[in-house]
């Protein structure tokens, strides 16, 4: 088990996540792919740390601290979602263009 | 007395405001009364003075020739513009403060009588206190200033008296007549004036005097304010050739034209020279000047009354003759004759006009042709008339004989010749003047109805005449007696002066007693009887005569020159409007015009176009730039990733 191994699972989780974040229409979905390139990236910082400098812990703390925003990054967006779908009576993404030029 | 000597214009001016602003306006108004009774105060006061300077009782200040002279600053400009305002009492003014305080108040008294029906009455005793105060003003003034203001007031209350009867289009136009002639002269006064003050710095008479005495002042430049001063007597006091408004002055009322001739506004001018004579005296060519114009003027004014059947006329014309006598007077350095002759002129003139007034009150004709014989139906009239007319002509030991005696010496001691046609107008005086009592009241009536109906004046009429004809026989043999007069005056005559012509003792009074009879007693041959010797006579020599009735066509020659002038304004006016306009403003116009089109061309496309393109331009740019807002969350998440995708492999790439 190198890094290679490691790194490729981690682009692989991420490009995933990408696909996902860009192509589905639920919003739901969208915020559930955000959650595998968090990951993804956790799993890329946690790689580097164990790898390189198997000494340190700053990989590992910052994999903490991105957890935690995660959660609140979630909270923030299912209650958005919420809010979004008693105004609009749909969690579409195609129908939020109220910012539209 | 004398410290108060201020008063004396003061109160016919405040008097005047009063009767013109307070009391009630008609045939019984009790206004004049006032009005004589300022007038007698003045006339009180000016008395005193007269009499006691008279007799050598008012003392001289120190060292000086004026008995009083006072200075309150009244206008400051910085240090060079002084005004003062005061009075300067001498000789000279304090007889012409008892002259016109005289005139005035025995005009005044007989007009009660002449305008006793009048409408206007209130207004009428204004204008008088106001003319007269103007005059007593004028008079006393320490100032050349003040006196040039006081000239100027003279000016118009003349306009408006001469035009009282402004209703009637004659007196309308003869006012406008007199004021326009004589504001014409007083520019000259006034360029003199201004001339005078940027030289001297001072308007105040007894300085410029000092100043002048010290040679300060250049010949040339005493010269041009001379002749300016003499421009402007010229005007007022009607000499040739700016008499013409004097016979027109006749359509005042006829006591208003003994103010103007006797006291008031023709003697200003004569004033104006004497309270000024150090002036011409320091410019010989001046006196020359003032000498000519006297002599001419004495002579040709003589000539014209001549030929005039209006008694008014006459009598406008021996005025306009009797003024260039005292101006002939003046220019022959006879300062004392002139200033005496116009104080016994003032007497005999003031009672010829209100004797005219009287017989004109009675006939209601001014023509001499419709009178005749009126002696019979008023004798007070006749008999004062008759010593005017004998003191006028030169009786011996009768007033007017004593001063034109005076003044003719003087001329002789400096020009037998022009002594001469003195003498020769003094003859043409007792011509045309016995001419007009001889057609006024001896004879036969020519117009029986007008005759029938003709009275004696009331009373008020009658003491100012007789007042009058005392003076004309004895003031001036008083005056004369001991050199009184002289004495007065104290003129002492600049050094070389004197005449170098010395007249054998019986010439000179022999002349003017040949003259005297011969003028009287022609005029009685030709005019006693019926007219028809007079008219043949006229006949014969209707080329001069004619001449004579129009008055040598001055008028002609101004109302030309007003035509000339009109005719230049016309042309003036069509070169402005049709060349200078045209050309100048039109022309310019339109070249601005063309200048504005390329401006506004430049203005609106290419400074305007480039600030509308900025505009534009990002506009346009704005609007291309909204339709990549699609308000499409992912779409932008796409971009991103695209970015940062592009951005990644850049960078990894290096």
């Amino acid at each position: 088990m190198t890094l290679l191994h490691y790194l490729t699972v981690s682009g692989i989780l991420f490009v995933i996540g990408l696909f996902g974040a860009l192509t589905r229409r639920n919003t739901i979905g969208i915020l559930m792919s955000i959650e595998l390139m968090f990951n993804a990236a956790n799993l890329n910082l946690i790689a580097f740390n164990r790898f390189l400098y198997p000494e340190r812990l700053d990989g590992n703390v910052i994999t903490l601290f991105i957890i935690g925003v995660a959660a609140a990054e979630a909270v923030v967006g299912l209650a958005l979602v919420v809010t979004i779908y008693r105004n609009l009576n749909t969690i579409y993404s195609e129908d939020f263009n109220l910012l539209k030029g | 007395m004398l410290e108060h000597a201020y008063l004396i214009p003061i109160i016919p001016f405040v008097t005047s405001l009063v009767i013109l602003l307070g009391g009630k306006e008609g045939k019984d108004s009790k206004m004049p009364y006032l009005g004589i009774a300022a007038m007698g105060w003045c006339f009180l006061q000016s008395s005193v003075l007269f009499f006691r300077a008279l007799s050598g009782r008012m003392p001289l200040e120190a060292g000086k020739e004026f008995f009083l002279h006072q200075r309150f600053p009244w206008l400051e400009w910085g240090e060079n513009l002084r005004i003062n305002v005061g009075v300067l009492v001498d000789g000279p003014a304090v007889t012409l403060l008892f002259v016109v305080t005289l005139v005035s108040l025995l005009v005044q008294i007989y007009s009660l009588g002449y305008m006793h029906d009048d409408k206007r009455k209130k207004r009428y005793y204004a204008y008088l206190s106001f003319f007269t105060a103007s005059m007593l003003g004028l008079v006393i003034a320490s100032s050349i200033f003040i006196l040039f203001a006081c000239w100027e007031l003279v000016g118009v209350s003349s306009y408006l008296l001469i035009g009282f009867w402004f209703e009637k289009p004659g007196p309308a136009y003869a006012s406008k007549k007199a004021f326009i002639t004589t504001k014409l002269a007083d520019c000259g006064f006034y360029v003199g004036l201004l001339i005078l003050f940027c030289y001297a710095g001072t308007f105040d008479l007894v300085s410029l005097k000092s100043y002048i005495a010290q040679g300060l002042l250049p010949v040339e430049v005493a010269k041009a304010v001379g002749i300016g001063f003499l421009i402007g007597a010229i005007g007022k006091s009607a000499q040739i050739p700016l008499f013409i408004w004097l016979p027109d002055a006749m359509e005042g009322p006829t006591p208003v034209s003994a103010l103007i001739h006797a006291a008031t506004m023709v003697v200003a001018g004569i004033y104006l020279v004497a309270r000024t004579y150090f002036i011409f005296t320091a410019a010989p060519t001046t006196m020359g000047a003032v000498a000519w114009v006297g002599l001419f003027t004495a002579f040709f004014a003589a000539t014209m009354a001549i030929t005039a059947y209006d008694i008014k006329k006459v009598l406008a014309y021996s005025t306009v003759s009797q003024l260039g006598y005292m101006m002939l007077g003046l220019g022959v350095y006879g300062y004392t004759a002139a200033l005496f002759h116009l104080t016994t002129h003032a007497f005999f003139k003031a009672l010829l006009f209100l004797g005219a007034g009287s017989v004109i009150h009675a006939v209601h004709t001014n023509d001499m042709r419709e009178m005749g014989g009126l002696y019979k139906r008023m004798p007070t009239t006749a008999a004062t008339v008759g010593i005017a007319t004998l003191t006028i002509a030169g009786l011996p030991l009768l007033s007017g004989w004593w001063s034109k005696e005076a003044i003719l010496h003087d001329v002789y001691a400096v020009s037998p010749g022009m002594w001469v046609v003195a003498v020769f107008t003094a003859g043409l005086t007792a011509f045309y003047m016995s001419r007009m009592y001889v057609l006024t009241f001896l004879g036969a009536p020519r117009n029986e109805e007008k005759h029938s109906h003709a009275h004696e004046s009331p009373l008020t009429m009658k003491i100012p005449l007789w007042t009058l004809a005392v003076l004309s026989l004895f003031a001036g043999g008083i005056l004369h007696y001991n050199g009184l007069f002289e004495h007065l005056v104290h003129f002492k005559l600049p050094e070389g002066s004197h005449g170098s012509h010395h007249a054998p003792a019986y010439l000179l009074p022999g002349a003017a007693i040949f003259v005297f009879a011969v003028g009287v007693g022609l005029a009685y041959k030709l005019y006693s009887g019926s007219l028809e010797t007079a008219q043949q006579l006229r006949g014969k020599l209707s080329i001069a005569a004619e001449t004579l009735e129009q008055r040598y066509y001055f008028d002609d020659f101004f109302l030309g020159l007003v035509k000339l002038s009109d005719k230049l304004a016309t042309a003036c006016y069509w070169i402005d409007s049709r060349i200078i306009d045209a050309i100048f403003i039109d022309g310019w116009a339109l070249v601005l015009r063309a200048l504005a089109a390329v401006n506004d061309f430049i203005d609106s496309f290419i400074v305007d176009g480039a600030v509308d393109g900025v505009g534009t331009i990002t506009q346009d740019a704005g609007w291309g730039l909204r339709k990549l807002v699609r308000g499409q969350v992912q779409e932008y998440l796409l971009y991103v990733s695209l970015a940062v995708a592009v951005f990644a492999t850049f960078m990894l790439s290096r």
